[in-house]
């Protein structure tokens, strides 16, 4: 990971006592798209993620808020070093911060179960990341998915082009 | 990205949205067909065909990948669970996280309809504090659950100084299936 270094106090806003999470945890995340896309539709899953951004995220808005791009690139460092089997490269660019995520903990613990994964799981990094950064000034653009993306935080006022959900791959196992 | 590092913290904060929009029983559906029959189906495959081995190797598994403080006791027609230091109740705890009004409910939410498919009942206490225990035995068997220590000795959470809970009410389940199914008694 290359950037800033991160600063000693966790930038996670809910913080555990063992150093990363128990992976099967991810088939309660894709069983609970699943659920929610059965019950709701494509838009009540898509306010489902909004939903979640912006009200169970709201710290990590308040922290984006008041700390800029270097809070966000070290929200995301402390996030996948706590995610299992996360391999993703966080870059702080004067104007921007990008993931490069090279390989999707989600996707990847799935995939090895061959658990069928919800064809939308990608977007979720959009709608949950835009809820996010929008309070903040900022936006999330997306593009990739299925197991590696590339994932740009910036200014609102700098994102010209909405997000392009056909940018976003659907996922398969 | 929605993590699993803090996981209980979306999922409880997940039954109250469904709550929201669907009440009790639409949280009673997506504990059932989302974490049962979905997300946890290789515990349905498990204690389905192996029974109490099948209980031992789940058990024994996540458990210990989710940070537990626990003991597992059993015999041929029993196993029981005595949690210390729930690993998701007590991450709730610690971070201040109460969306819901008992995030609790969501063990026997997704287990014991589980269960009731493999012939199997529970007794069941919990404190809302990250203690609770369960014994497990098949449906056709009228075995009452043990004095504290009986089955598990000193592992018996029963017994421990944390158990009676500061509120002084304890959730209670006897040979149950579902989330309602259980009775609050005052304990002190």
């Amino acid at each position: 990971m290359r950037g800033k270094m991160p600063s000693p106090v966790n930038p996670l806003p809910y913080t555990d006592t063992k150093p990363v999470g128990a992976a099967d945890f991810y088939f309660a995340i894709n069983a609970t798209f699943r659920f929610v896309l059965k019950k709701a539709g494509i838009e009540g899953l898509r306010q489902y993620w909004t939903d979640l951004g912006a009200r169970y995220f709201a710290p990590v808005t308040a922290q984006w808020k008041a700390g800029g791009l270097p809070a966000v690139a070290e929200y995301w460092r402390a996030f996948f070093a706590a995610e299992p089997g996360a391999k993703v490269e966080v870059s702080q660019l004067p104007d921007a911060v990008t993931l490069e995520v090279k390989v999707c903990p989600a996707i990847k613990h799935l995939r090895a179960h061959g658990r069928e994964i919800v064809p939308c799981f990608c977007q979720h990094c959009y709608f949950i990341g835009e809820a996010m950064a929008a309070p903040a000034g900022l936006a999330v653009r997306i593009e990739g998915g299925n197991g590696s993306c590339r994932q740009t935080f910036l200014r609102r006022d700098a994102a010209t082009a909405a997000q392009d959900l056909a940018s976003i791959k659907e996922a398969s196992c | 990205m929605l993590g699993c590092y803090d996981f209980c913290g979306h999922y409880e904060w997940t039954f109250e949205w469904m709550i929201q929009r669907g009440g009790e029983p639409l949280l009673r559906e997506y504990w059932d067909e989302a974490i049962h029959r979905d997300s946890q189906r290789h515990a349905m495959e498990l204690i389905g065909s192996k029974g109490i081995e099948g209980m031992k190797e789940y058990w024994g598994h996540t458990l210990v990948d989710e940070g537990a403080g626990y003991h597992c006791t059993a015999t041929d027609t029993v196993f029981r669970t005595d949690m210390h230091e729930c690993p998701s109740k007590g991450f709730l705890i610690r971070n201040g996280l109460h969306q819901h009004h008992d995030y609790c409910d969501h063990c026997m939410g997704w287990i014991g309809p589980l269960l009731k498919e493999c012939g199997w009942v529970v007794d069941h206490e919990h404190n809302h504090c990250g203690q609770c225990w369960w014994e497990l035995r098949r449906a056709t068997d009228p075995t009452r659950p043990g004095k504290p220590g009986e089955m598990s000795g000193e592992h018996d959470v029963r017994k421990s100084a944390g158990w009676l809970p500061p509120h002084g009410t304890m959730d209670v389940y006897e040979r149950a299936n579902a989330p309602h199914d259980k009775t609050t008694r005052k304990v002190d």
